[in-house]
């Protein structure tokens, strides 16, 4: 995927999404995102901002209208299209979605190992995200034993370890004191700064206050911008 | 490389989490080769043993009196008229007498106050290398036996018949026992796999959620399939050649088992044995897998 400022990393058009029985989790969604951008998505419970990301990386599908990924219709992504795909984009997923009887290296180095990384470049890089989330003494543990707020931190550096150039956080610091929830924006800033695009849902507003960064609200299966992003 | 590396790692952490499983289907596996493998092997040497039979096949045609050269004319062209022969013999009163004597050896004296013409007359036919089916043989001593002046026609009936039928008996526990083979390798192969892909499904998913390709996830259970069938195919042949070589060993005094040379497989018998296996390994992860790993 190409990191050229300015090009568009996430475009949806008319995009809704009905899930079965009688639930409209998104209607007529229209957004577009540029390449380095930095996103809040907020929205109470229940406003369909998982549903959202879950449709950028195509593990759910909308029910009508249409997703591109840096200009890639991604309906028609399948095997090893959708395969790139997903190396490139990084998900912190809600649940987490770890495989609990695996240790946290392990866990992290998952998504690096599909795209093929060499052993020592695994080893250094988990390592090193590790210490930045500050779970070094972890790296041996398996994640089942993990209390949530580190398990969340797991979820978060097995997302960002294969450098994606599109990263998906979904309420990041649920689980996390302020210390922590500080250090895990620090980890998101610094990748910003290096280039990826950025989205994060969540409720908590003290991670989004005082920022510059562009601000959007589901609201009734709708999106609203709340305040427009200051691009450097 | 990396390619490599990262399928070994797969087929590596699927062993270490159900290497109990993993074993239990080598073992069916190897014990399936074993046995099919062993009565392809008997079946194999009867053949080798019922081709120097067939080799040595003579019919004997015993007649009431010695015949002139006129009427052993006439006796050859009606056995010429069933069918082309290797040889005809006539073999005289004085002629039998002298082959059985020789045949004595050393007690040779226990003759000496016989007549020497107590031995009937015969005619040795020996049919043509194609005219060695049991049945053929059994038409033509049918045939032979109507001949004017024939008291009986003998070839050994009883024991080859024997021999035929047992042959033919072993040839179906082959074709049982290679059902057997093909049962086992494919099925429990394929209920392993299965078992593995249910046990780990939640982690395949997570595989397909951070974009491991179709190639990534199911190579190693190729590779599985690869394994069992190379390993297993090996283990059992070589149980198998450990057992004939004790055989062998344990029977190779004078006796019955040494008038014929046992051979084991050749090589390339061997390879082709190998590569079945395999091949029937694989089709059973593979089978597993199109049910359970469709994307
Ligand atoms: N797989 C599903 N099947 C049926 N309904 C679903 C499914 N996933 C989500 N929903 C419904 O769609 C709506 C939006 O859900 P979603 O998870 O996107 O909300 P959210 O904004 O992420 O909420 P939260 O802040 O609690 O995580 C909800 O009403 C939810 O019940
Ligand atoms: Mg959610």
């Amino acid at each position: 995927m190409s990191n050229q400022p300015n090009s568009t990393m996430v475009e949806l058009i008319k995009v809704s999404k009905h899930y079965h029985p009688n639930i409209q989790a998104l209607t007529d969604v229209s957004i577009s995102i540029r390449s380095g951008e930095m996103v809040f998505i907020t929205g109470r419970s229940g406003a369909g901002k998982t549903t959202f990301l879950k449709l950028l990386c195509k593990m759910e599908l909308p029910t009508r209208g249409m997703v591109e990924i840096d200009g890639i219709d991604i309906r028609r992504l399948r095997g090893k299209g959708l395969a790139i795909l997903r190396q490139n984009i990084g998900v912190a997923y809600q649940d987490f979605k770890l495989l609990t009887d695996r240790t946290v290296a392990e866990n992290i180095a998952v998504s690096m190992e599909v795209s093929y990384r060499k052993p020592n470049q695994i080893r250094k890089r988990v390592k090193t995200l590790l210490e930045e989330l500050d779970l070094t003494d972890k790296h041996n543990s398996m994640t089942g034993d993990l209390s949530r707020g580190e398990q969340q931190r797991v979820a978060l550096a097995r997302a960002v370890a294969n450098s994606p150039s599109l990263i998906l956080v979904d309420e990041p610091t649920g689980n996390l004191d302020s210390a922590t929830t500080e250090r895990v924006m620090t980890m998101i800033k610094n990748l910003h700064q290096a280039g990826a695009t950025v989205l994060i849902a969540t409720h908590d507003h003290t991670i989004y206050r005082n920022t510059d960064d562009r601000l959007l609200e589901l609201r009734g299966g709708q999106m609203y911008q709340l305040r427009d992003g200051v691009m450097q | 490389m990396s390619f490599i590396f990262a399928v070994l790692r797969q087929v590596y952490r699927n062993f270490r989490q159900t290497w109990l499983s993993q074993f239990m289907t080598l073992l069916t596996v190897s014990l399936s080769v074993f046995i099919f493998a062993f009565f392809y092997l008997v079946y194999n040497n009867m053949l080798t043993i019922g081709d120097k039979l067939g080799y040595d096949l003579r019919l004997i045609v015993y007649l009431e009196d010695e015949p002139i050269p006129e009427l052993q004319e006439q006796l050859k062209r009606k056995i010429l008229a069933f069918d082309e022969v290797e040889d005809i013999r006539f073999v005289s009163r004085a002629e039998a007498f002298e082959r059985f004597r020789s045949q004595l050896g050393d007690d040779q004296d226990v003759l000496e106050d016989m007549p020497k013409d107590f031995l009937p007359p015969s005619i040795e036919v020996v049919p043509l290398k194609s005219l060695r089916s049991l049945n053929q043989v059994k038409l033509f001593s049918e045939y032979l036996s109507k001949l004017p002046g024939t008291i009986k026609v003998q070839y050994g009936q009883d024991w080859i018949e024997r021999f035929y039928y047992f042959t033919r008996l072993v040839s179906i526990i082959v074709v049982l026992s290679a059902g057997l083979l093909i049962l086992t390798s494919v099925f429990m192969v394929s209920y392993k796999i299965r078992l593995t892909i249910i046990g780990r499904r939640e982690e395949l998913e997570l595989l397909r959620l951070v974009g491991a390709t179709n190639n990534y996830i199911r190579t190693p259970f190729f590779i599985e399939g690869v394994l069992h069938g190379l390993l297993g195919s090996s283990i059992g042949l070589a149980a198998l050649f450990g057992l004939f070589t004790w055989i062998k060993m344990k029977f190779s005094g004078p006796g019955i088992l040494n008038i014929f040379e046992f051979s084991f497989f050749q090589p390339p018998a061997i390879i082709v044995l190998a590569i079945i296996s395999i091949l029937l390994c694989t089709m059973g992860s593979y089978t597993s897998m199109r049910k359970y790993l469709k994307k």
